[in-house]
């Protein structure tokens, strides 16, 4: 059973062929013998563990399904109704196709047939509605959240007959389908929607419709996911959609990061996830794969308070914009894998466009802002203002190793033009606390966020309908509340992209926000046995496509 | 049994119940009045879009807008009806995350006790019989050295030369035997240590006494005079080090079970630590009390009974206390 064809190609031969290969599979099952090939020639069987340093703290699938660690289980065992690649470009997946009206406020989505969830219940018109109100209300008053940046316009979702769901927004929603694939929308049986919150927390009574079911599972300990043989709707952008070919994923929760890549190197598991960015040279030198695919969505970069002085003067923005080297930030704490900020979102995020001009590290020109700016450098080289020191405190985000190195090399480069830098290192309850959420006397803080579909970022960064407020301007940027509003009424990207621009344009100008780095938040080391694994668009490692050989 | 042993013994299990409720109300005060708040920090969070009013509601469902008092009421009624409540983390209860966890961390803690046990035990011998060419002076400072060299240190050693180097155990699978083996030989080695101490300071008082020479004057050989005369009066102090290295035990094994990729009370912890996770915090200091008081307990009961020696003082603290050291107020032993 050889057969290779095409990926990608959805023709009536290959579904003949695969109809065929089930037949057989089915035979060979029967006649007690395990097939050592799949349709598509890939091995079939084996078992694979991945090392994680957490395992999330809930499993309850609204409250967990936007915490980076838990996306790799739920990855494996629900399906979403689109697939977005790693370069933002959807497809097919449970929904087989849509329509949307002209203003984006309508959406009718089919559905694939004959999809079932892990407990036997149908994914119909029914369920998917089900899912789409619990997303976007949660159940608030039992702890279960709505699923962050779920379109806040939504209106209702209807069933029109059981493969067929017509979703209303009350205002237009351009980004909806997309968000579809965000790894919060992840597609989980009614019956456990129906269950309480403590029921929703035992990853065991979890149903969903993936590749994958969870076999069993310790809390702060392990998950074992073992396949669903009777899988077969898994995307086509992958290129593959019958069941997934390794028998077991064992998620083994080590938290000390030496030990996860020695397991690996020594060949006790097969993934070590979240290494050191140093120790990936080595690594690929001696054989392993490494992989840091970038998610869309923000790129890594400082949010700042436009409310706070000397904040609230542009040109002190400006000469932050320009005074920091950002190739300096690659070359001395990342690897060559790492990728230079061009925007403020990431560069593989459709609609993202190229403004490297304005955040060129340019000394002279930051430099003499601050002198028009009225900052005069003493003879220790640090300046002041009305008897006031040029000062910035940087808080290292807890989340992100490396990101007390950079806050560092960032103190170094903005002391050459006279500013004083303060590091601040809390953990993670205090930081979310004083910083994260832009506490009001911060004057900057870190801001990496993964999205799905650019339309989101207007929404974020003034507080119009409930938004982030990121840069504490509230509606007090006219040019920016413009664009903010066109953007979400935008009924078609042709229409979007040349205001997405504008508007990258501008807050980069504004110097509102200060891009360091593209994010790599996932980095994977794996054994050069393990094959075949896809990377989606918020960079989780999907093992649905993946083999290995002994 | 005489009134004296009965009243000493009821006076002894009322403290050790207002030592268990009062850990309980020391936890509570001391997670209430930490700085940040998990809960309001969770729901603030403008990925989950909740209003303040919305917040507001959550808090009040759960009774946190409550005086801390009547929270602490609260919590305190439940506990002693055996409702431990959910974990504010995860959702789940409590219960059911102390018994994931516990048969881990006692299957860890007995074997590392038994190995320091019988490494104090040899180290402590080593002292007295090794010829003094071969390093009798060297032993005695192993108890030290051990003491030293942070217990992380052990285990990561330990797991690249066993584990990664010669394949004997897989991290993966951290509950193998030889996983176990080797994760409490790394736990157990720094609580060797405490014991060894003691055995070796008493060994030296013991065999300087009388009948000790008397016995070796009769030719009898070191191995049965340690075992049949030695040991036996030396090891008394030792079972009241076994209540204090329980505490050790259970610290250790926080950064054991982090280091060998083991699950257990002591991850347990940690996670909830980080998380302040009240309600788990809560429970697994309560039980930490519970046993520790009761180990305690135990020792205090069982000593006046072993030792003919020592006599039950009525004092106001009623603790045992052996004749010719009535003003101390504990038993002589404890202070070779």
């Amino acid at each position: 059973m050889t057969v290779r064809f095409l990926p990608l190609s959805f023709s009536r031969r290959r579904l003949l062929v695969a109809a065929a290969v089930v037949a057989a599979t089915a035979l060979t099952d029967m006649a007690g013998l395990s097939p050592a090939q799949s349709a598509d020639g890939r091995q079939n069987g084996g078992n694979i563990t991945f090392l994680i340093d957490s395992l999330g703290s809930t499993w309850i699938p609204n409250n967990s399904a936007i915490s980076s660690f838990q996306g790799h289980i739920w990855g494996h065992v629900t399906d979403k109704l689109v697939y977005v690649d790693a370069d933002g470009k959807v497809s097919p997946w449970i929904a087989e196709r849509w329509e949307q009206n002209d203003d984006a406020t309508q959406f009718t989505l089919h559905l694939k047939k004959g999809v079932t969830f892990s407990d036997g219940s149908p994914l119909d018109a029914a369920a998917v509605v089900a899912n789409l109100d619990i997303w976007y209300a949660g159940r608030k008053s039992e702890g279960i959240n709505p699923i962050g940046l779920f379109p806040k316009t939504y209106d209702r979702a209807e069933t029109i007959d059981a493969t067929t769901v017509k979703v209303s927004f009350k205002a237009p929603t351009l980004g909806f389908i997309p968000t579809l694939g965000y790894h919060g929308s992840i597609l989980i049986s009614p019956k456990t929607i129906a269950q309480p919150a403590a029921q929703q927390a035992d990853l065991s009574k979890t149903s969903g419709s993936g590749p994958y079911v969870v076999d069993s599972w310790k809390e702060g300990d392990f998950v074992k996911l073992i396949k669903r043989k009777d899988y077969n709707w898994g995307p086509a952008a992958v290129g593959h959609t019958g069941p997934a070919f390794l028998d077991s994923i064992t998620y083994k929760l080590v938290t000390e990061p030496s030990l996860r890549v020695a397991a690996v190197q020594s060949g006790q598991a097969d993934v070590a996830y979240s290494p050191s960015p140093q120790e990936l040279k080595s690594l690929k030198e001696a054989g392993f794969i490494t992989a840091t695919p970038r998610y869309l969505g923000f790129v890594n970069g400082l949010a700042i308070n436009t409310k706070l002085e000397p904040y609230n003067d542009l040109k002190v923005r400006q000469a932050l914009q320009a005074a920091i080297n950002r190739k300096e930030i690659i070359d001395t704490v990342y690897t060559p894998d790492w990728k230079l900020a061009t925007s403020f979102i990431q560069s593989n995020v459709p609609g993202a466009t190229d403004h490297s001009d304005l955040l060129a590290y340019n000394l002279g020109k930051a430099e003499k802002l601050l002198d028009e700016a009225g900052w005069i450098k003493d003879s220790k080289g640090i300046r002041s203002k009305d008897g006031k020191q040029l000062s910035l405190t940087l808080y290292s985000n807890p989340y992100l190793a490396t990101a007390k190195a950079i806050d560092e090399l960032i103190a170094q480069q903005l002391g050459k033009v006279g500013w004083k830098v303060f590091i601040r290192a809390y953990d993670v309850v205090t930081f979310g606390e004083k910083v994260r959420f832009g506490g009001p006397a911060v004057p900057a803080y870190e801001v990496t966020r993964s999205f799905i579909d650019a339309g989101t970022v207007a929404s974020i960064l003034t507080d119009a309908n409930n938004g982030e407020n990121w840069f504490n301007l509230g509606d007090s940027d006219k040019s920016l509340n413009d664009l903010r509003d066109k953007i979400a009424g935008a009924g078609s990207a042709q229409i979007r992209d040349p205001l997405l621009d504008q508007l990258q344009t501008y807050v980069l100008e504004q110097g509102y926000f200060i891009p360091r780095t593209q994010i790599v938040q996932r980095i994977y080391v794996q054994s050069p046995k393990l094959k075949g694994e896809v990377y989606n668009g918020v960079a989780y490692a999907s093992y649905y496509t993946a083999t290995i050989s002994e | 049994m005489s009134g004296p042993y009965l009243r000493y013994a009821a006076r002894r299990l009322v403290q050790a119940l207002a030592v268990i409720l009062l850990a309980y109300v020391f936890t509570f005060v001391v997670v209430s009045i930490l700085p940040g708040d998990p809960i309001t920090n969770v729901l603030r969070d403008p990925q989950n879009g909740f209003t303040e009013d919305e917040i507001r509601q959550i808090i009040a469902a759960q009774g946190l807008d409550q005086p801390i008092l009547v929270q602490l009421w609260t919590s305190l009624s439940h506990f002693l009806a055996g409702d431990l409540g959910l974990s504010m983390r995860s959702s789940r209860p409590v219960t059911t995350l102390i018994a994931e966890v516990l048969p881990s961390t006692l299957v860890l803690a007995s074997s590392a006790f038994a190995v320091a046990l019988l490494l104090a035990a040899t180290i402590a011998y080593g002292t007295q019989f090794l010829p003094k060419r071969f390093g009798q002076g060297l032993l005695r400072g192993f108890p030290s050295l051990f003491l030293s060299v942070p217990n992380f240190v052990i285990g990561l050693v330990l797991i690249h030369v066993f584990g990664f180097q010669l394949g004997l155990f897989r991290v993966i699978a951290p509950n193998s035997f030889w996983a176990t083996f080797f994760a409490a030989i790394a736990l157990g080695i720094p609580i060797s240590a405490q014991i060894a101490e003691v055995l070796i300071a008493n060994l030296d008082h013991e065999s300087a006494q009388d009948y000790a020479a008397v016995a070796r004057g009769r030719g009898l050989g070191q191995f049965r005079l340690f075992a049949m005369h030695l040991i036996k009066p030396s090891s008394l102090p030792v079972v009241t080090i076994i209540a204090l290295t329980l505490g050790e035990l259970l610290g250790g094994s926080l950064i054991t079970e982090t280091v060998f990729g083991r699950t257990g009370i002591g991850s347990l912890v940690q996670r909830s630590v980080s998380t302040q996770d009240l309600p788990v915090l809560q429970a697994v200091v309560s039980l930490a009390a519970i046993v520790f008081v009761l180990v305690n307990l135990i020792a205090d009961l069982v000593y006046p009974l072993l030792d003919p020696r020592v006599k039950l003082v009525g004092g106001p603290k009623y603790r045992p206390t052996t004749a010719d050291d009535s003003s101390a107020g504990t038993p002589q032993a404890v202070t070779p």
